[in-house]
This record gives structure tokens, C-alpha cells and sequence, in this order.
């Protein structure tokens, strides 16, 4: 019989849980045991089975397509994700450091801007940001902290370092996706899953209901907390409906919600008009509130503005986070860290050159085919140029792009992110992973164990998000030492 | 503390998995009945149709020429352009509760999604009857368990009282036009070798709404039309008679906040429905009363929708 193992390649970047063919990493050891001691259609049942769990649990994202909105199974990949808890625990210090560093850089950026006048920043980075909101100044949310939910994405190179690609903080999705992997994962491993020690990911709505409570405008054992979704029809509905029933808050969409003359919001109930204290919200800037933002946005609430900045409603994440949700201030990150806490940063930056520098600009527009290239305010993986994967036309077609809003893009060199052994087809196979840790702030900061790994499924692919072709895996943090 | 639009669509869900279960039943009695009548005797596939209203029955011919088994079970089952076929029932039911998965307990989303992919996956097998009654019974069981698995699982408060309500009213309609059927076929059966199974046909109806043991326990004498109507519209103990559904009814909406005057209207209805004396109407008659009751159902439902759904203007 042939091993699933047969011809797995280590050598196409740094491989997560294989020194070679034969050889797993310590981490991986117990795994690829159990995996060995299953018979092929074994593995292939199990697939089945986390298939069937996912249609059943209704586990999907929407697909804007032409024939409608399509509500997609979400692609897993049943082989888990390891990472060892000593590198883990680094990690975690590192994840906490940076957003403890970019709230102070947001809250510094509505207030004094010590960080622009000592010269740090351009103030032309933060006026032309197309998410700094100038209606923001002068606000103080609780505990200082706008970003209070933050997903980042690490990648790790093939020098087996982890850096950070992005900081997601607007409205970064997938956590619940991370919550029903591992739920999966017990189904279909049972016996894997008692004999390894991995940390539990399951006390993530706790922490989040508790983040949400410690923001409320009045101090309140039961405030009254929502989340904010712009519908059926948003990728991530799965997300808000399953993240609201976990920490019992309801679920509203803009028109259940109503902001009075008193500049308080109160939702539309079958008893009549309830006040509301917190809000989660998972609508962007942009929609928030057609009196402010977008006018024509019919999915946010006339006045929700007024009400957050009379502080008598909790905003999460704070209008104008996303200022630090820039990939040209992404680049500052590092220099924040150094500022704001006198430390030096515990997880590296990707080199980013900055098209708003005519040097940079040059380098980027001589090396084109060798970088990526990402417009800085997109998010899902749009609007970017991987050079080495694609043809010299559609290189010469980005070069314009480029040229026409240089402060808009920025480039990075290629990484060779790390692989990890996928399911394809009855075999193992190395597939391109990235992670996406949760960080939340309030009073206090948590970090997930963890995270969602996404996993780019065709060959080759270095795109994992799910709208293009990507899927997950479980992520397990194992302490070998508690062993 | 409920969301008026969490309550229009926990109503909603409600309505159309009732609704689900009853065509389910509806058209798993009406094959039954067939089998015991004679041969030859082609009685009414029609007007499984008709019971539903003329704009079922335009819809209908839109589509299909013969007024067949084959064409009449896959328009109730599986049409998903005819909103009142069971497999749009049952998604529309899978759409409300998409939407109001945070107040249910996890086994309903599952239980109606799975009832969903597993109708979804077997439309073709209704061509023939034998797979076609395999597939009724698992949607049957799937209604089933939903509703027991609320009862079970979840508080009864206000969420609760809003599935109860639509049951109730979808239920009240559903049995109101399964008497109008018994009445049609009765009136187009008049021959004297159709009249002996009349009692077959008696028995179907009771059938179709789960009350044959009942009605035996409750009457303990032979089968008489007279008696299943009055059974079916006035016994206040048995879940699906007109009056149990609205005692159901009145009960949810005394213990809703806001009833404003509600429960008053229930009352009239109530005596309505008790003041139908059975014995004294004639087959039309009763049909005239059967619509009237509908109707009635039907401005229920506009004074709950008004009462509880509509946005409220802003004070």
C-alpha cells in the first residue's frame, strides 16, 4: 500500500510539521503516528465525515457571484496546524505588545499627534489615509483603546522566522471559523484529541462578552451589548450570527436600531423602544451612519455618530480605527512599539517599501516582478500583485496602477510562506498556510491559543483567503513539556 | 427584551415548517386514501390544489397541462416556483432561521438545515410512491423532532410564544382547509358506490390530522361526518382542532407584552367558531363557513403583524 506520505515535498518552503518525507518535527511526532496507523480509506472516511459535520452545522460563507449569492461550505482541511506553546507563548507577548502600540498610536493620532509633530509619521500618511476620520478628534473611548478586536496575520518565511503580514483592525472576520474547526476536529480525531495536549480555544466568547461588558459608557454588570450586521447578504453572516448567540447578545441589522433626541440608541422591540450600551459592530466605517459617513448607506444607523460621541454608546472596533489599518502605517509599526512602550518589537515587520517614497517607489517599479504589491486600504486579498505568479502583461498593467496613486500601494519582497501537510486527493500534500491570531482589548488583553490557519488549496497558491480559493485548518498550541 | 424582527421571523419559521409538515401529511393521507378506494375511481387529486386557492390553482396550469398524481405531488412537493410547495416552505422556514439562529438552541438550525439539504438532495425520488412515502415520513420525523427539540430545549418566553403563535395560526388554516377538502370531495362523490366510503374518507381526514385514536377514545361509536367536523372544529383538547389552536393562540398573546386588544378579538373568534352548529349545515353552507374562517385567520394574522412587527415610528 502506498503511504499518504509518498513524495511529500519539504523543500518548497519551510514546512510547519515535516523536516523531510520521513522525518516530522518533534511537534509533529504524535500526529503523524496516528495518522500512519490509519488505513488510506480510514482518512479518506474522516474527510467525509468533517464534510458532512460543516453541511450540516451549516458552516458557510457568502460568494458574490453572477448568479446571485451563493452560500459556499467552508473548505477545511482535516490535518491540523501545530505550533509548539514555548514558540507560542513569544508569540502572544508579541501580539500584545503591537496592539497595545497601535492603540496608542490611534488614540494619539485623535488627540496631540506627538507622534506626526516629533516627525515619526508624514502627516500626509495619516490626512491622505482614506480611514483616518477627521470626525474622530477629540474622542476618548474607554480604556483609550479604539481597536479593541484585532486579527493579524502572521506568515513565517522560509528562515523559519514569524512575521507579521497585516494588522487587521475595521472589522476582522474568522474567529468563529477558528471556534468550529476545533469543534470539527473533536468529531473527527476523538481519540487523537485525548491523547495531545493542546490549548483550548473555547473560552473565546467569554472573553469577548467580557471585553464588550468592560466597555460599556456606564459601569453596568449587564449591559445591554449587539452586534451590528449589515445582513443575510454579507460574506460573514455565518460570523455574526453564530458570534452573537455565543455571548447571548442580539443580533441586529441598522434598521432595528434608532438613535433619539436624548442622542441615546435604543432598538426596535416587541415591548417598544430598549436603550442599547454596547455595540459590536460589523459594518464598515463607511456605513456606519448616513449622517456622518456615506449618505446613501441604508445599513447603518442616521445619528449612531451623535450617540458615540456624547459617549452614551460603546462602539467596537471605534469609528476611525482603522487609520492604523493601513499598509503604509503598517510600516510605522515598529518605530510605535519603540515610542509608545520603550521596547523593542518582539515579532518583525515584512520588509515594506512605501510607494509614497520616490525612492521606494523606484525600487518597486525596477523589481516589480519580483515583489508583492498591495493597494494599502483593500482587504480579502483584492487589488494585489503577486510578481513571480504573474505574466509580464499583467505586471506592465499593475505598473500603471501603481504610477497613477503611488501613496495607495506598497510593496513587500515575496516571502516563501510556510507550508503545511493538506489533504489532496487521498494524499498529503505541502499547501502555502498563513495565521490569523484574534487579539482583543478592553481592560484587559487577550489573545486567542492560536488561531485560524488558512491554507492556500491549489498547488503553488500563496492567496489563502477563502473568497479566492483558500481554506482552514485547526490550529493546536501543544505543550510538550505538561506531556 | 426581543427584537420586533426577530419575533416577525421566529412567527415566520414557525408557519412554514407547520406548513411543511402538513403537506407532508396531506399528500401522504391522500395516497393512502387512494389505495383503499376501487379502481377506476380517480378522486380528486385536484383539489389538493383547490384547497389551497385559486392563485394555486392559475399557478398550476401555468406549468402542467394534466391534473395527475405524478404532476399534482411534484407541484405540492417539489415545485420551488409555487411558494405553497413544501420544499419552499421548508426553505423559506431554513431562510428565517439563518436569521435567527442566536436565539435558538444550535439543534434547530442543525435539524432544519439537515431536514433542508436532505429534501434538497431527494426531489427526484417523488416520482415514484414508494420512494416518495420514504421521503414524506423523514421530512414528517424532522418536523417532528424540531418542534420537540424547542419544547425541550428552549426557555418558554417570548421567542417561544411567537413559534407557538404561528404554529397555532398556520395549524388552524391548515385544518380549516382539510375539512374544505373532506366537503369537496363529498360533494363530487355522490354516487352510490362512492358513498359507502364515505367512512374511509371520514377516517383519511382524521388521519391527516394525527386525530383517528382520539377522535375513537372521545366519541367511542362509529364514525359519522357530522361528528369528526364538530370534533375537528370545536374540541378544545385535541392540538389540532380549530379551537384548541386558537385557545393556543389567545394563550400566547395574553402573556405578550403590548396585547393591546387582542385578546377581546380572540374572544369573538372564539365564539365564532363555537357558535357552528354542524348538524344544522348543509355541504355548501359549511364550505361559505370554512372561507369565512380563513378570512378570519387572515386578519388575525394582519393584527399580529401590526402589533408586534411593524417598525414603530420613532417617538
Amino acid at each position: 500500500m502506498k503511504s499518504i506520505w509518498e513524495n511529500y515535498k519539504t523543500d518548497i518552503a519551510y514546512d510547519e510539521l515535516m523536516f523531510s518525507e520521513f522525518q516530522p518535527r518533534p511537534i509533529s511526532h504524535s500526529l503523524c503516528q496516528y495518522l500512519n496507523s490509519l488505513k488510506k480509506n480510514d482518512i479518506d472516511k474522516r474527510k467525509m465525515a468533517a464534510e458532512l459535520a460543516i453541511m450540516e452545522m451549516g458552516i458557510t460563507f457568502t460568494v458574490y457571484s453572477d448568479e446571485g449569492n451563493i452560500d459556499r461550505a467552508w473548505p477545511f482541511d482535516i490535518i491540523p496546524r501545530i505550533i509548539d506553546a514555548k514558540e507560542w507563548r513569544i508569540i502572544e507577548k508579541g501580539l500584545k505588545q503591537r496592539l497595545t502600540a497601535l492603540n496608542c498610536f490611534i488614540s494619539d493620532v485623535y488627540d496631540q499627534q506627538h507622534f506626526i509633530k516629533e516627525g515619526k509619521i508624514p502627516s500626509e500618511t495619516i490626512n491622505t489615509s482614506k480611514n483616518f476620520r477627521k470626525e474622530c478628534i477629540g474622542m476618548k473611548p474607554s480604556h483609550n483603546v479604539w481597536a479593541n478586536i484585532c486579527g493579524t496575520d502572521l506568515v513565517r518565511d522560509k528562515d523559519g522566522i514569524m512575521y507579521v503580514l497585516e494588522d487587521n483592525l475595521r472589522v476582522p472576520s474568522g474567529v468563529s471559523y477558528m471556534l468550529e474547526n476545533r469543534v470539527i476536529t473533536k468529531r473527527v480525531f476523538p481519540e487523537l484529541l485525548q491523547d495531545i495536549n493542546i490549548l483550548p480555544i473555547d473560552d473565546y466568547p467569554t472573553q469577548l462578552q467580557d471585553m464588550l461588558s468592560s466597555i460599556a459608557p456606564l459601569p453596568n454588570n449587564k449591559p445591554r451589548i449587539v452586534v451590528l450586521t449589515p445582513g443575510i447578504y454579507n460574506s460573514a453572516y455565518f460570523e455574526h450570527a453564530y458570534l452573537a448567540q455565543q455571548i447571548g447578545a442580539q443580533l441586529v441589522e441598522g434598521s432595528d436600531l434608532v438613535v433619539k433626541q436624548d442622542d441615546c440608541v435604543y432598538m426596535r422591540t416587541i415591548e417598544g423602544l430598549e436603550k442599547v450600551d454596547v455595540i459590536y459592530r460589523r459594518i464598515d466605517d463607511d456605513f456606519l451612519d448616513p449622517e456622518v459617513f456615506r449618505k446613501d448607506s441604508s445599513l447603518g444607523v442616521p445619528g449612531l455618530m451623535r450617540a458615540w460621541k456624547a459617549g452614551n454608546v460603546a462602539l467596537a472596533n471605534a469609528p476611525g480605527a482603522g487609520v492604523a489599518d493601513d499598509k503604509v502605517v503598517y510600516a510605522y509599526v515598529p518605530e510605535m512599539i519603540r515610542y509608545y512602550l520603550n521596547e523593542e518589537p518582539i515579532l518583525p515587520n515584512v520588509p515594506t517599501y512605501l510607494c509614497s517614497n520616490k525612492e521606494d517607489l523606484d525600487y518597486v517599479l525596477e523589481h516589480l516582478a519580483e515583489l508583492v504589491v498591495k493597494p494599502a486600504n483593500e482587504s480579502g486579498g483584492y487589488g494585489m500583485l503577486v510578481g513571480p505568479h504573474s505574466t509580464a502583461k499583467a505586471v506592465e498593467a499593475f505598473r500603471k496602477v501603481i504610477q497613477a496613486d503611488p501613496r495607495n500601494y506598497i510593496g513587500q519582497p515575496t516571502l516563501s510562506i510556510s507550508t503545511a501537510p493538506t489533504l489532496c486527493k487521498g494524499k498529503l500534500e505541502p499547501r502555502h498556510i498563513d495565521l490569523r491570531p484574534f487579539i482583543l482589548q478592553g481592560e484587559n488583553t487577550f489573545v486567542t491559543a492560536g488561531g485560524l490557519t488558512r491554507v492556500a488549496l491549489k498547488k503553488g497558491s500563496l492567496v489563502v483567503n477563502s473568497s479566492q480559493g483558500g481554506g482552514s485548518k485547526d490550529t493546536w498550541i501543544i505543550n510538550r513539556e505538561e506531556k | 427584551m426581543m427584537l420586533s424582527r426577530s419575533a416577525e421571523r421566529l412567527y415566520w419559521l414557525a408557519r412554514y415548517i407547520e406548513r411543511t409538515e402538513n403537506t407532508a401529511k396531506l399528500v401522504s393521507v391522500h395516497m393512502n386514501l387512494l389505495m383503499d378506494l376501487p379502481k377506476g375511481v380517480e378522486m380528486g387529486w385536484q383539489q389538493l390544489i383547490r384547497i389551497n386557492g385559486a392563485e394555486a390553482v392559475n399557478k398550476f396550469y401555468e406549468g402542467n397541462k394534466l391534473a395527475n398524481e405524478r404532476n399534482i405531488t411534484r407541484f405540492l412537493l417539489t415545485d420551488a416556483s409555487y411558494p405553497g410547495s413544501l420544499f419552499s416552505s421548508l426553505s423559506a422556514a431554513r431562510e428565517n432561521i439563518r436569521t435567527t439562529r442566536e436565539l435558538l438552541p444550535d439543534e434547530a438550525w442543525q435539524q432544519v438545515n439537515e431536514m433542508y439539504l436532505f429534501a434538497k438532495n431527494n426531489l427526484e425520488t417523488i416520482a415514484n410512491r414508494r420512494s416518495r412515502v420514504l421521503f414524506l415520513n423523514e421530512i414528517l420525523k424532522g418536523c417532528q423532532r424540531f418542534t420537540g427539540l424547542l419544547s425541550g430545549y428552549m426557555s418558554h418566553h417570548h421567542p417561544y410564544r411567537f413559534i407557538r403563535l404561528g404554529r397555532n395560526l398556520e395549524r388552524a388554516d391548515m385544518t380549516s382547509r382539510i375539512l374544505d377538502l373532506a366537503s369537496l370531495l363529498l360533494s363530487e362523490s355522490r354516487s352510490d358506490e362512492l358513498r359507502q366510503y364515505e367512512t374511509i374518507l371520514w377516517m383519511n381526514i382524521l388521519t391527516a390530522l394525527n386525530a383517528l385514536l382520539m377522535y375513537r377514545q372521545h366519541m367511542r361509536s362509529r364514525i359519522e361526518g357530522d361528528d369528526v367536523l364538530n370534533f375537528l372544529l370545536l374540541d378544545n383538547n385535541l392540538p389540532r382542532s380549530i379551537s384548541c389552536c386558537l385557545l393556543e393562540i389567545s394563550d400566547c398573546i395574553n402573556e405578550l407584552p403590548n396585547h393591546d386588544s387582542l385578546p377581546e378579538k380572540l374572544l369573538e373568534l372564539e365564539a365564532y367558531v363555537q357558535a357552528i352548529d354542524t348538524h344544522q349545515t348543509t355541504q355548501p353552507q359549511l364550505r361559505g363557513i370554512l372561507d369565512d374562517l380563513q378570512n378570519k385567520l387572515g386578519e388575525l394574522h394582519k393584527q399580529i403583524a401590526d402589533n408586534w412587527f411593524l417598525r414603530m415610528a420613532v417617538e
